[in-house]
């Protein structure tokens, strides 16, 4: 074998491999059914020390947030809706979750999401920005989206969307947090983790309504959430997914994590009495290898 | 230029109060924008609030006092004390002129038999108000000013600033946008407006001040001297104030005053008209005899003014004919089923009597909703407000633009009110909506509707798709009753062109 046949061999070799994305597919399964995945439910009324509650389980945000890595954390912020109304992530659980990724060492700390109503207002309603401007921390940057940083993103694994725009600094992070709220969708019939992934994409978003379920899961399959933590605080019953009357909250004071976003939208799916396999979304990712549905085969801590 | 202590003070002091004035207006006009809370503060508005013009004008075509109105009547006693100060001391627009009129001027030829367009569009549009037509939008200063400002000079040089900003990110080198992105962010904080905000007649509003900017090649102040209603209402006013220049004619062996004077305004007799006089002290920084100076003097027993009677009668006549011809234009009849007026507005008639055409409720419109009609209304209805949704719709918590209209046109609702305020009724064109024409499922217009028991609900309805298959899917509709029409519907719909939801317009 000389240099040239050497060097040939490579590239073929390498480029089979770039060319098998089926082998990605299988992957998750496998690990999947060899290990069962953790999910931590945690309840309580204090939420400035619940999420700290929760991760302990899991050890603690520092296993997924690596001192000097750049961390995004996305929660629902799309609405201009204030906390009482449950369209959008409480902002006290954001900021414990920002204050402990700063606790981790992150260099960067980064809050952002595309909204449905005007973002500053959506910023501040939501109690958000406010809450997030009391950490006087230059790492942290609570930020409006910039239209210049979605880029154009082939779904390699895609069934249904074959290329959609995404966020830079959502695709570019070490670690990236998904933190949705748990609440009702008219179409969906349920918005969870898997779905709030729609506010780090661009493009019209409309779209993605015909044939929700597979497109959200194959745009699951371009962003992994190192960990989703799924705000049941106050839970949207009805008129979601911008809701607005207070007797559509209820209150649950429960919060749910996991490394795997399927499955902490099937548990989640639970406190509404529906089962994991109406949502659309839940049963196509899973489909899709993305993560485990099957409540009996996670490993459930509860605290 | 030859000006020594202390006219050099009085100099400064004029100077430094047009500077401090145009800064208050750039200030006030940035600030005209939401700023994290539902109350907006100090907004632009002010300018126009101590406008007697616009007071006069919405006031008489409404038939109604105006509170917001106030402090348009200290301006009107200050004139009547001070004089024609307002003009070179404190408008912006004559600040400008002053300061960037000269990058135009070539010449300072002498205009004779002008003046008086001033005292004709000011008639014109008094009498015309008292018959209901609203006609100061199209030529106060402010009016003017604020429009170009907001609708076509802040967007552009937003638009500059991004660009050279937006292709050093996007095609330069990262070394070099790492420099000049925290930059930008800064500017984006301070001086840039929030987000590139688009018009309709930006090209129009901008030509009407560069239209008075390029009058300056024929005299300075060509707008202040000879069409400025305003100017015009001022001038009036102040024709027997109590401060006046002594002497009040030129010298016999120096007409310097009379030449260098801004407004041109000594009379050929060499006596120093005082309604033309805007007190902005030039003849007597520049008198080589320091002997002119402002004095308060006791009230003229007899005004001398050119123009006589007749002339005001003539031209009111004009003023009340004007408004008939527009009684017989279309508009009084026709449907405009796609004009929707901004929340808090119930009446057409009242709202078109009362609008300035200022601007500002287009201006501070968070969603860019609000843009000024050409002839959606016909030409009385010119530069006020309309919602488009399809550019933007009326965010359902906001109440900005009922609370920087100037005039009370837009009604200044609490979020309450505004909530349940109707701007239209949505309605379906299920010959394009997804799920009706295409068996598709959508309804994005359902999830944005705001209203808390939403107004689009929808129906799960058994159909055969194309392919024979039956499926299920989700139909919408409107319940009317719980629509308020704020078009978010209608600014989603996923639909090219067109919405396939649009709203219309109720009676009123």
């Amino acid at each position: 074998m000389n240099r040239r046949k050497f060097l040939q061999d490579i590239s073929m070799w390498s480029a089979g491999l770039l060319l098998s994305p089926p082998i990605f597919n299988i992957t998750p399964g496998l690990f999947a059914s060899s290990k069962k995945i953790k999910l931590v439910v945690a309840e309580g009324m204090n939420y400035d020390s619940l999420v700290k509650e929760l991760l302990e389980p899991l050890g603690g945000l520092s296993t997924f947030v690596n001192p000097g890595k750049s961390v995004v954390i996305k929660p629902n912020m799309g609405w201009d809706r204030n906390p009482d109304q449950a369209a959008n992530t409480h902002p006290l659980i954001v900021k414990s979750i920002v204050n402990l990724a700063l606790e981790a060492g992150a260099s960067k700390v980064m809050v952002f999401d595309r909204p449905c109503n005007e973002e500053r207002r959506c910023h501040y309603n939501s109690g958000i920005r406010p809450e997030l401007e009391k950490i006087k921390d230059k790492r942290l940057k609570c930020v409006y989206i910039d239209d210049r940083k979605f880029i154009p993103v082939t779904i390699k694994r895609g069934q249904s969307l074959r290329e959609w725009a995404f966020y830079k600094d959502a695709l570019e992070a070490d670690c990236y947090i998904n933190v949705p709220i748990a609440k009702h969708h008219s179409l969906a019939k349920l918005t969870l983790g898997l779905k709030n992934i729609m506010g780090v994409i661009g493009g019209s978003r409309g779209k993605i309504h015909k044939n929700m379920g597979q497109n959200l899961a194959d745009l699951n399959t371009v962003i992994k959430p190192a960990l989703t933590i799924i705000d049941a605080t106050r839970i949207l019953l009805r008129n979601g997914p911008s809701g607005g009357n207070l007797k559509d909250v209820k209150r649950m004071d429960t919060l749910i994590a996991s490394s795997d976003t399927v499955a902490a939208d099937a548990y989640a799916t639970t406190l509404f009495n529906l089962k994991p396999g109406e949502i659309g979304s839940t049963v196509a990712a899973h489909k899709s290898g993305l993560g485990e549905m099957n409540l009996s085969k996670m490993d459930i801590i509860k605290v | 230029m030859n000006i020594k202590p202390p006219y050099l003070i009085k100099h400064i002091l004029r100077l430094s109060c047009q500077v401090i004035c145009l800064v208050v207006f750039l200030i006030l006009f940035r600030l005209t924008d939401y700023r994290g809370t539902d109350e907006i503060g100090w907004a632009v508005n002010v300018l126009f609030r101590m406008d007697p013009l616009s007071a006069l004008t919405a006031m008489l075509a409404s038939k109604e006092f105006i509170i917001l109105f106030i402090p348009a009547l200290i301006l009107v006693v200050l004139t009547m004390i001070f004089g024609r100060f307002f003009c070179g001391w404190i408008c912006p627009l004559g600040t400008l002129l002053d300061f960037f009129g000269k990058y135009v001027r070539c010449s300072n030829k002498k205009i004779v038999g002008v003046r008086y367009i001033k005292y004709i569009l000011l008639t014109v549009i008094i009498v015309g108000a008292v018959f209901g037509l609203q006609l100061s939008g199209f030529f106060d200063p402010f009016s003017i000013l604020v429009r170009s400002f907001a609708f076509s000079i802040d967007p552009v040089f937003n638009y500059v600033t991004c660009l050279i900003f937006d292709s050093i990110y996007l095609h330069g080198p990262e070394s070099l946008s790492n420099l000049t992105e925290p930059f930008y962010d800064s500017l984006k904080q301070t001086l840039l407006p929030f987000r590139q905000s688009l018009f309709a007649l930006s090209f129009l509003c901008f030509g009407m001040l560069l239209a008075i900017f390029l009058l300056e090649k024929i005299t300075r102040r060509f707008w202040c001297r000879n069409l400025c209603p305003l100017g015009g209402m001022l001038a009036l006013l102040s024709l027997g104030a109590f401060v006046r220049r002594v002497p009040a004619k030129t010298c016999k062996d120096c007409h310097d005053c009379a030449e260098i004077c801004p407004m041109d305004a000594f009379g050929d007799d060499g006596r120093l008209k005082n309604e033309e006089c805007t007190l902005c002290l030039e003849c007597i920084s520049k008198c080589p005899l320091k002997i002119s100076s402002f004095k308060v003097g006791r009230p003229k027993k007899k005004i001398s003014f050119d123009l006589n009677k007749r002339f005001f009668i003539k031209w009111s006549i004009a003023g009340a004919v004007i408004p008939l011809v527009s009684r017989v234009s279309i508009a009084q009849k026709i449907e405009r089923p796609f004009l929707l007026r901004p929340p808090g507005v119930k009446n057409e008639q009242e709202f078109l009597a009362k609008c300035v055409r200022c601007g500002e409720c287009m201006k501070v419109c968070i969603k860019n909703a609000l843009q000024p009609a050409f002839m959606e209304s016909g030409f009385e209805g010119m530069f006020t407000p309309h919602l488009v949704p399809r550019l933007g719709y009326c965010e359902f918590n906001c109440t900005l633009c009922g609370q920087v209209c100037p005039s009370n046109a837009i009604k200044r609702l609490d979020v309450k009110e505004k909530q349940s305020f109707m701007i239209g009724l949505a309605v379906f064109d299920k010959d394009r909506c997804l799920p009706f024409a295409k068996d598709e499922s959508c309804i994005v217009c359902e999830e944005h509707c705001p209203t808390y028991d939403k107004a689009i609900k929808f129906k799960e309805v058994r159909v055969l798709n194309k392919s024979k298959k039956e499926i299920m899917i989700k139909q919408p509709y409107v319940i009317d009753d719980l629509c308020i029409g704020c078009g978010i519907c209608e600014n989603v719909c996923p639909l090219k062109g067109n919405a396939a939801i649009r709203v219309i317009r109720q009676k009123n």
